[in-house]
């Protein structure tokens, strides 16, 4: 394939991956979770997606404005029912990797006793359309989703910049007891921080709904290459998990090319090993948060 | 009354023994009151019960004479407590004026802030020209500046500052101390925890000792730098760095 052709395909679907990384280096930033549910919040979101296709019509673009709000609360519950009743434990992050990845098999279970263990997406028109440039083509449901992407993480940007509560959350992210210090209600703060992951998660499962196939167990595959996204870029970083995942997605899109399509997850996990033996920080993080 | 008063404060980490094991401490309205005590004692986890970053078990933290125990540190500090920890806790990925803003995190008037954001720069000038610098290129000396630069945009009753001096070399200590005497000289109420005894008592009006997270002693800071039972325990073997343990 042309090099030119390939190197769109990975930017786009790059952008999409960032949107899907955003959320969980967010948790981590925040509060140090590493939400392993992460995925099977984005597979509920494309459920939701899902049914609100097939029963309504409604197009799964559209369907963010649903599966957004609707995985925000769920963040938010999540927070107020659980982590923080956790958070002083000095096991905490250890903890919640066992409680997140409990949580991601339950909703694969229930997500299982209602649907199936089939597969399933979304077929809006776009989704396998293309838009011809010559030597080269676009496909449109990915172009959508790419566009998608990068307005809901330049809206995130411009909320955590400008806004107060996301010089907080930004704040908390750096130092949670010098946000304290200046008068951050950390615990509201994190439960904000929450629902916007978990929301974040919510939309991509949107995204994900017609730009590739799932089940529920789909989220299995999908958290180990968010995994390897946000480690690369380094832990809690927003910029980190931005360049990673444009750059992983880039480079995956080549190896798929020259060595197959069983690439697809394996460029992920040789990458993240590869520049963790080089940088155990990882891309954008600082040595001594790892 | 004193503006704050503890009285038999009981205080720990998690579900460790008790560091702080009854604390009773009056800081006057107004005045410095330097802490000391050997490495340990329990002076930085005094300051961080009072603002609540430490669960107080038992006992009571008033300002005011009103209960500040169990009020969350946001709440602690729109009461006019500001803490200052030894690590400066800026943000190190904020640049110099967003750390301000974000010190400003508690005043919602943003006319008030800009206002004030722009008095700090004014007095700390090497501020004003790496304003737009990420916090953790600062040198220690500047970081310290800054975060002082924080305290004063809140305007606090009390200003709580835990060994300023840390990690400084002499003559920047002495600009800091310089800052921390022209805060009081507005009427700000300071608590000071100090590694250099001497140095923290000399701009002190008033001096407490901890040791073993109690009380040993208080007094008007200068009885305390002439005291030589003190200073045998306490200031000799940390003189300044110039050893001179015995004066009397
Ligand atoms: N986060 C923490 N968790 C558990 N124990 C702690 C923690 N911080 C301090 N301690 C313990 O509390 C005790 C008092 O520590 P603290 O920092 O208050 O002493 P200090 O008087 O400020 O000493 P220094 O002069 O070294 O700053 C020490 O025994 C210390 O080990
Ligand atoms: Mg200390």
């Amino acid at each position: 394939m042309d090099v030119l052709q390939i190197a769109i395909l990975g930017i786009l679907l790059g952008g999409v991956y960032a949107l899907m990384a955003t959320g969980l280096t967010m948790l981590y930033g925040v509060m140090r979770v590493i939400n392993l549910a992460h995925a099977a919040f984005m597979i509920v979101g494309a459920y939701i997606a899902f049914v609100l296709f097939r029963d309504f019509g409604i197009d799964p673009l559209l369907s963010m404005v649903v599966t957004g709000p609707a995985l925000f609360v769920v963040g938010v519950l999540l927070y107020q029912l659980l982590f923080k009743r956790i958070a002083d434990n000095p096991r905490f992050t250890e903890m919640t990797v066992l409680l997140t990845f409990g949580l991601a098999l339950a909703i694969e279970g229930i997500l299982g006793s209602i649907f199936s263990n089939i597969y399933h997406s979304t077929e809006p028109s776009y989704a396998t359309g293309t838009i011809d440039l010559g030597s080269v083509f676009i496909p449109t449901g990915q172009l959508y989703g790419f566009i998608a992407s990068l307005v809901l993480l330049a809206a995130l940007w411009a909320f955590l910049y400008y806004t107060r509560p996301g010089y907080a959350i930004r704040a908390t992210m750096q130092d949670r007891a010098a946000a304290q210090i200046v008068g951050v209600n950390v615990d509201r703060i994190s439960a904000l921080a929450f629902g916007i992951g978990v929301g974040l998660a919510g939309v991509a499962g949107s995204l994900l709904s017609y730009l590739f196939t799932f089940f529920p167990g789909s989220h299995l595959q999908w958290i180990g290459l968010l995994l390897a996204l946000i480690v690369v870029g380094g832990l809690g970083s927003l910029a980190g998990a931005f360049v990673g995942a444009i750059g992983l997605s880039l480079i995956a899109a080549f190896a798929i090319d020259q060595l197959g399509p069983e690439w697809s997850y394996l460029t992920f996990y040789v990458l993240l090993f590869v520049i963790l033996l080089v940088r155990p920080q990882g891309l954008f993080g600082k040595a001594e948060t790892i | 009354m004193a503006l704050l008063e503890l009285r038999d404060v009981h205080a720990g980490y998690g579900s460790g023994p008790d560091i702080l094991t009854g604390i009773t401490l009056d800081v006057d309205e107004g005045a410095t009151t330097c802490v000391i005590g050997p490495n340990g004692a329990g002076k930085s986890t005094m300051l961080k019960a009072i603002v609540g970053l430490v669960r107080v078990r038992s006992g009571e933290v008033r300002l005011d004479g009103q209960r500040l125990n169990d009020l969350r540190p946001d709440q602690i500090l729109d009461r006019g407590v500001c803490f200052v920890p030894t690590d400066r806790s800026l943000f190190p990925e904020m640049s110099v004026r967003e750390n301000l803003v974000m010190a400003g995190y508690s005043i919602d008037d943003k006319a008030l802030l800009g206002s004030r954001i722009d008095e700090v720069l004014e007095m700390f000038p090497v501020l004003a020209e790496r304003r737009s610098e990420r916090a953790r290129t600062l040198s220690g000396g500047q970081q310290q500046m800054a975060t002082l630069a924080r305290a004063w945009i809140v305007r606090p009753r009390v200003l709580m500052v835990d060994e300023p001096s840390m990690g400084l070399a002499p003559q920047v200590t002495e600009q800091v101390f310089d800052v921390i005497r022209g805060f009081r000289e507005t009427g700000m109420t300071v608590l000071l925890v100090e590694q250099n005894a001497r140095k923290g008592l000399e701009c002190s009006q008033w001096g407490c000792v901890l040791d073993l997270g109690a009380k040993r002693f208080d007094g008007p800071a200068d009885s305390i730098l002439a005291n030589p039972e003190i200073h045998e325990l306490y200031l000799g073997r940390q003189a300044n760095g110039n050893g001179s343990a015995s004066d009397g």
